[in-house]
C-alpha cells in the first residue's frame, strides 16, 4: 500500500472512531448504596377513596385529593404487541383487559390501601346474612359517554345476555356454574340490581367488578350472535363506536405505535369543587416492543411513566435527584418465582411412564424435596439477580396478599441439614457425587423458558446451589411454547422454574393450580380422563382448604383455610418458592395526586392524577 | 410474442414452487413443539372450556393434514385466514404493508440514486484518493451489523434528544396539520433509512465500482480509447452500458427485498411494519399469518426476479436472441 493508502485509512479509522465515541453511553455510575435503596421511597401521603355525594339530584363520587388543573397529557407504556381487543368481554390477555379497563368501569372496585370492596358504578351493596344475595344500588344521573342513562337495564343485560350466555370468553361465566346452576339477577326498578346464588361463594363479590356494558350498544351485536362478538368492538372498531363508561374513551388506535385516550366528559366523578373529572385530557399508551426500547423511550422523555427492572434501579435512582422524575417503591410484585418437582407417578396411554421410576422416587421423597429447598440460597439471589430489590419467599400466596400465612417463618441455606435429610432418605454422597440408595446417580433436567434472563439466571445459580449437593443439573431454557407443552400436555420433565401471577386479593384464583384435577396442577398434573387418580393426603387436604375456602364469605372465615394451604404448601415443598421482585416506578415531577399502592399500582386513580404545569 | 410466450412459461412455472414452498413451512411449522395456545393454557383465569373453544375455532383438534388442506383451499379462493387472536390476516397485513413499503423504497430509491454514480466514480477515479475514502466508508458500511448501527443510534438519538425513538409517528400525529404531519414521519424515519441505507450503499457502490472496472479493463474499451473517442463516450456509451446488467438482476432482488428486506432494523426501531408482525406471529405459532407472509415473500422473490429477466431481455440483445 502507498504512503498515501495509509493516510486515507487512517482518517477513515479515525472518523469511525469518532462516530461511534459519540453512541457511547456514559458509564453506569458506581453501584454505591445498591441494595439500600429499595426499602427508602414507600408510599407517601395516605390515600382516601372517593366518596359518594348528591349534586342537583346526581349521585356523584367524589374525589378527596386535592384539587388539581385541568388538561395535559400521561403517556404511559406497554410492553408486546398492544391490544388485540378493546371489547371488554373477549379480552384473554392483559394488555386488552388494561385498555378496555379504562373505558367500562364495574360496578366494585377495590380499595387500594386495604384491599376491600369498594363502590365504582354502584353507589352501595349489600349482602344478605347468608351469603346468597347480593344488592346492589346504581348511582342516579350516572351517564354513559354518549348521554344515556346508566340503569339496571345494563347492569342485568350484562350478566344475564353477555356473562351468562356464553359471550366472548367465558370464564367468569364456567367458574360461576354451582351445583349446575347460575346466579340469577333480577332488577328492581332502574336502580337496584339484586344477584341470587344457590350456595355462599366468596370470590362472587370481586367478580362483580366486572365491566358493564351499554345495553344500547351491545344489543345489536349479541343478536347477531356469538362470532360476530368475538370481533365486535376489536381493534378494528373506530373510536365514535365506544360508548364508555370509564374516565376515558378511545380516541384513536395505531397498530404496533400507540393507543390514545382522550377524557370522557360524563363520568360520574368530581373534584372537592364539584368540577367533572378527569384532570387529564388525554392519556397515551405507546406500544413497544421490549424493555430495551421502553428504557431508551424513557430516557429520551418520550415516556412520563416506567416499571423499572431491578437491574436499573441504582442507576436511576443515581440519576434521580438531577432529573424531573420521581421513583416509587411499590413493595413486593403479584408475581411469584417458583421451582416446581414433577410428582407424577402415572403413565401415559401408551404405558410409558411421564417421569423415569428412578426419579419419581426422589421426588415423592419429602426429604429429597426438602434438602433440594434447604440447598437453595435465595439471599444470594435476591442480591445477585434482582439487584437487592426483591424479597425472599417461602409462601404460594405473594407477600403483599391480604391473604399471606405470617406464621410461616423463613429460613436460610441450610446445607448441612440438606445433607442430613438425604442421609436419612439412603442418599449417600461418593467423590461429591450424589447417588441413591439402590445406587443411581441423581441426575435430572431443570427447565425454564428461554429468554427470560431472570429465570435463566435463577436457573444457574440454583444448578450450583443443587451441585452443592452432589446432584447433577442439566439446565436447559427452552422457548416458552414448548416449555408450556411439557407442563400441561406431555408431563416429561423433571424440575421447572416458572412464575404466576396470582391476585394478592382473592387466594380462589389460585385453584387451578392448587386443586388436584385443576388445570395448572403443574407438579402432580391428571388428564381429565385421570380426574382425582393417586392423589396423595396432603392433596386432599388442599382440595378441601379450597372448596370450603370459596364457600365461607366473610373474610375471617376464609383466612383460616388459606392460612392451612399455604402450610401444607410449606411444609411438603411441591412447588419452592424463591423471591418476589420488588415494583419500582418511576413518573414525571410534573404529575400531582399519585398515591402508590402495593395493590393498585401508580395510576390506580387516574383520573384524579393531574398534571401541574400544562399549557391550558 | 416470444417473449410474451416466456412470461407465460415462468409464471406457470411458479405453481409447482409455490405448492412445494407451502407445504414445506407449513409442516415445519406445525411439527415444531410449538404450542400456540400456551400463554390461554398458563394463565390461571382463563377456563379449560375457553381454552377447548380456542383449540377447535384454530382447527388445532384435527390432523395436520386437513388443516393444510383447509388452509390451501382458502387461500386458493384468495382468503388468507384470521390470525390466532381472531382478526383478519388480510387486514392485519394492510396495516404493515404500506409502513414498510415506505421505508423500503425510500431506501431503495436513495441507495441507487447515490450508489450506482458513486461506483462509477470510483471505477473511473480508480486509485485515487476519492476511490481509496470510498473503499474504507464501504467496508464499513459492510461489516457493520444492521442492528448492532441501529443500536448505535438509538443510543445517539438518546443522548442528543435530535431525534424520536423509534415509531413512525409520534403521540400527537392525529392532530397535527399536513406540513407537520410530513415532517413528523420524515423525522422519524431518518435514522432508519440511514441505517438500511448506508448497508446497501456500500454493496451496490462496490458492485458498480467492479462491473464497471471489468469492462473499462477489456479490449472494446481500450479500442474505443485508440480510436480517439472522448472519455465521456467511451464511459458513458460504451462502457457503462455492458457495465450495468447484472445490475439489473440485484434491482429483481432489490424488490423481493421491498417487504422482507429491513425486518431487523424494523425491530429495533420499533418501526410499526411487517417485520415485527411476522416475528411475533413466528413466535406464536400464528399459522395463518406466517403462512401468508412467507407465501408473500416467495411471490415477491419470483416476481422480482422475472421482472429482471424481462428488463435484461430489453436491455441485452444477446439474451434475447437466446430465449
Amino acid at each position: 500500500m502507498t504512503r498515501r493508502g495509509y493516510w486515507v485509512l487512517f482518517f477513515g479509522l479515525v472518523i469511525a472512531a469518532l462516530l461511534c465515541k459519540a453512541c457511547i453511553v456514559r458509564d453506569v455510575p458506581p453501584k454505591a448504596g445498591q441494595n439500600t435503596n429499595a426499602k427508602q421511597q414507600s408510599a407517601t401521603a395516605a390515600y382516601t377513596m372517593p366518596k359518594n355525594v348528591t349534586l342537583n339530584g346526581i349521585e356523584y363520587l367524589q374525589s378527596q385529593a386535592p384539587v388539581g388543573k385541568f388538561g395535559g397529557t400521561l403517556v404511559s407504556s406497554t410492553i408486546g404487541e398492544g391490544p388485540k381487543t378493546f371489547n371488554p368481554f373477549n379480552c384473554k390477555d392483559n394488555t386488552s383487559s388494561i385498555m378496555s379497563g379504562i373505558m367500562y368501569d364495574g360496578l366494585l372496585t377495590t380499595n387500594p390501601t386495604t384491599g376491600d370492596v369498594a363502590p365504582k358504578l354502584a353507589k352501595a351493596y349489600s349482602i344478605s346474612p347468608d351469603g346468597k344475595v347480593y344488592t346492589i344500588y346504581l348511582r342516579k344521573g350516572a351517564k354513559w359517554s354518549d348521554g344515556k342513562p346508566i340503569t339496571a337495564d345494563d347492569v342485568v343485560f350484562t350478566w344475564n345476555n353477555i356473562i351468562f350466555a356464553g359471550y366472548g370468553d367465558t370464564s367468569t361465566r364456567d367458574s360461576l356454574v354451582i351445583d349446575g346452576k347460575l346466579p340469577s339477577v333480577r332488577k328492581y326498578g332502574d336502580y337496584i340490581v339484586v344477584f341470587a346464588i344457590t350456595r355462599p361463594y366468596a370470590p362472587f363479590l370481586r367478580m362483580l367488578s366486572t365491566p358493564i356494558a351499554p345495553k344500547h350498544i351491545f344489543a345489536p351485536a349479541v343478536k347477531k350472535g356469538k362470532e360476530y362478538f368475538d370481533s365486535f368492538l376489536s381493534t378494528t372498531a373506530k373510536p365514535k363506536d365506544f360508548v364508555v363508561s370509564g374516565a376515558f374513551k378511545l380516541k384513536e388506535y395505531v397498530p404496533a405505535q400507540r393507543v390514545v385516550f382522550e377524557r370522557n366528559p360524563n363520568y360520574y366523578e368530581i373534584n372537592s369543587k364539584n368540577e367533572k373529572l378527569p384532570y387529564l385530557d388525554k392519556l397515551v399508551y405507546l406500544i413497544v416492543g421490549d424493555l430495551n426500547n421502553e428504557v431508551l423511550k424513557f430516557e429520551a422523555k418520550e415516556l412520563d411513566v416506567i416499571s423499572l427492572q431491578g437491574s436499573k434501579v441504582a442507576r436511576y435512582k443515581a440519576m434521580e435527584p438531577k432529573s424531573d422524575f420521581k421513583l416509587y417503591n411499590l413493595g413486593p410484585d403479584t408475581g411469584t418465582m417458583y421451582l416446581s418437582l414433577n410428582l407424577n407417578t402415572r403413565k401415559d396411554s401408551k404405558g410409558k411412564y411421564y417421569v423415569e421410576p428412578i426419579k419419581q422416587k426422589w421426588f415423592n421423597d419429602l426429604n429429597f424435596r426438602r434438602a433440594v429447598d434447604y440447598a437453595i440460597d435465595r439471599k444470594n439471589m435476591v442480591l445477585n439477580i434482582a439487584n437487592g430489590i426483591g424479597a425472599p419467599l417461602f409462601t404460594p400466596e405473594s407477600l403483599n396478599s391480604i391473604y399471606l400465612n405470617k406464621k410461616l417463618k423463613p429460613y436460610n441455606k441450610d446445607l448441612n441439614n440438606a445433607k442430613i435429610l438425604l442421609k436419612k432418605s439412603g442418599f449417600t454422597l461418593k467423590d461429591g457425587k450424589l447417588f441413591d440408595k439402590d445406587g443411581h446417580r441423581v441426575e435430572f433436567n431443570l427447565y425454564t423458558n428461554a429468554g427470560n434472563t431472570e429465570r435463566e439466571a435463577i436457573g444457574v445459580m440454583i444448578k450450583q446451589d443443587l451441585e452443592d449437593l452432589g446432584m447433577k443439573v442439566n439446565f436447559k431454557p427452552i422457548e416458552f411454547n414448548s416449555l408450556v407443552n411439557k407442563l400441561v400436555s406431555t408431563f416429561d420433565w423433571d424440575m421447572v422454574i416458572m412464575g404466576l401471577t396470582g391476585s394478592p386479593l382473592e387466594p380462589n384464583g389460585g385453584k387451578n393450580v392448587w386443586l388436584s384435577d385443576g388445570r395448572l396442577h403443574m407438579f402432580n398434573m391428571r388428564t381429565p380422563q385421570e380426574g382425582k387418580a393417586g392423589i396423595l393426603p396432603w392433596e386432599k387436604q388442599l382440595d378441601e382448604m379450597f372448596t370450603k375456602g370459596a364457600l365461607a364469605t366473610k373474610f375471617e372465615d376464609r383466612k383460616p383455610y388459606y392460612d392451612k394451604y399455604q402450610e401444607i404448601v410449606y411444609t411438603q415443598k411441591p412447588m419452592i418458592y424463591i423471591y418476589s421482585p420488588i415494583r419500582i416506578v418511576a413518573i414525571r415531577n410534573k404529575f400531582k395526586n399519585i398515591y402508590p399502592s402495593s395493590l393498585g399500582g401508580l395510576t390506580h386513580n387516574i383520573e384524579e392524577i393531574y398534571e401541574e404545569s400544562n399549557k391550558k | 410474442m416470444d417473449t410474451l410466450k416466456y412470461i407465460l412459461k415462468r409464471i406457470l412455472q411458479t405453481i409447482p414452487l409455490l405448492i412445494i414452498v407451502s407445504v414445506v413451512s407449513f409442516f415445519i411449522i406445525r411439527l415444531s413443539p410449538v404450542d400456540p395456545l400456551a400463554e390461554l393454557k398458563l394463565n390461571p383465569s382463563i377456563s379449560p372450556e375457553t381454552v377447548e373453544k380456542e383449540r377447535a375455532r384454530l382447527g388445532l383438534d384435527k390432523p395436520i393434514i386437513v388443516q393444510y388442506g383447509k388452509w390451501a383451499i382458502s387461500f386458493v379462493k384468495g382468503d388468507l385466514g384470521v390470525t390466532s387472536t381472531g382478526e383478519k390476516v388480510s387486514s392485519k397485513l394492510a396495516e404493515r404493508i404500506p409502513n414498510t413499503l415506505l421505508l423500503t423504497s425510500i431506501v431503495i430509491l436513495l441507495t441507487w440514486l447515490v450508489g450506482v454514480p458513486l461506483g462509477i466514480l470510483a471505477a473511473v477515479r480508480w486509485k485515487t484518493p476519492f476511490d481509496r475514502i470510498m473503499t474504507v466508508v464501504t467496508s464499513i458500511g459492510m461489516a457493520i451489523p444492521s442492528f448492532f448501527f441501529a443500536v448505535l443510534l438509538l443510543m445517539f438519538a438518546v443522548r442528543t434528544g435530535w431525534f424520536p425513538i423509534g415509531g413512525l409517528t409520534s403521540a400527537g400525529y392525529a392532530d397535527m396539520n399536513i406540513f407537520g404531519k410530513f415532517w413528523d414521519i420524515t423525522h422519524h424515519l431518518i435514522l432508519p433509512v440511514f441505517v438500511l441505507f448506508t448497508i446497501s450503499l456500500a454493496g451496490l457502490q462496490r458492485q458498480m465500482r467492479a462491473n464497471m472496472l471489468d469492462v473499462l479493463d477489456s479490449d472494446y474499451v481500450k479500442f474505443a480509447r485508440a480510436k480517439g473517442l472522448s472519455e465521456n463516450v467511451v464511459i458513458y456509451k460504451h462502457a457503462l452500458r455492458n457495465a450495468v446488467n447484472p445490475m439489473i438482476t440485484l434491482l429483481g432482488f432489490e424488490f423481493a427485498g421491498l417487504l422482507s428486506g429491513a425486518a431487523l432494523t424494523e425491530y429495533v426501531f420499533q418501526y410499526p411494519g411487517l417485520g415485527r408482525l411476522i416475528l411475533e406471529a413466528v413466535m406464536k405459532s400464528d399459522i395463518n399469518l406466517v403462512m401468508a407472509s412467507l407465501m408473500m415473500g416467495a411471490v415477491m422473490l419470483i416476481l422480482g426476479n422475472l421482472i429482471a429477466d424481462i428488463l435484461l431481455i430489453i436491455t441485452d440483445p444477446r439474451i434475447r436472441t437466446g430465449a
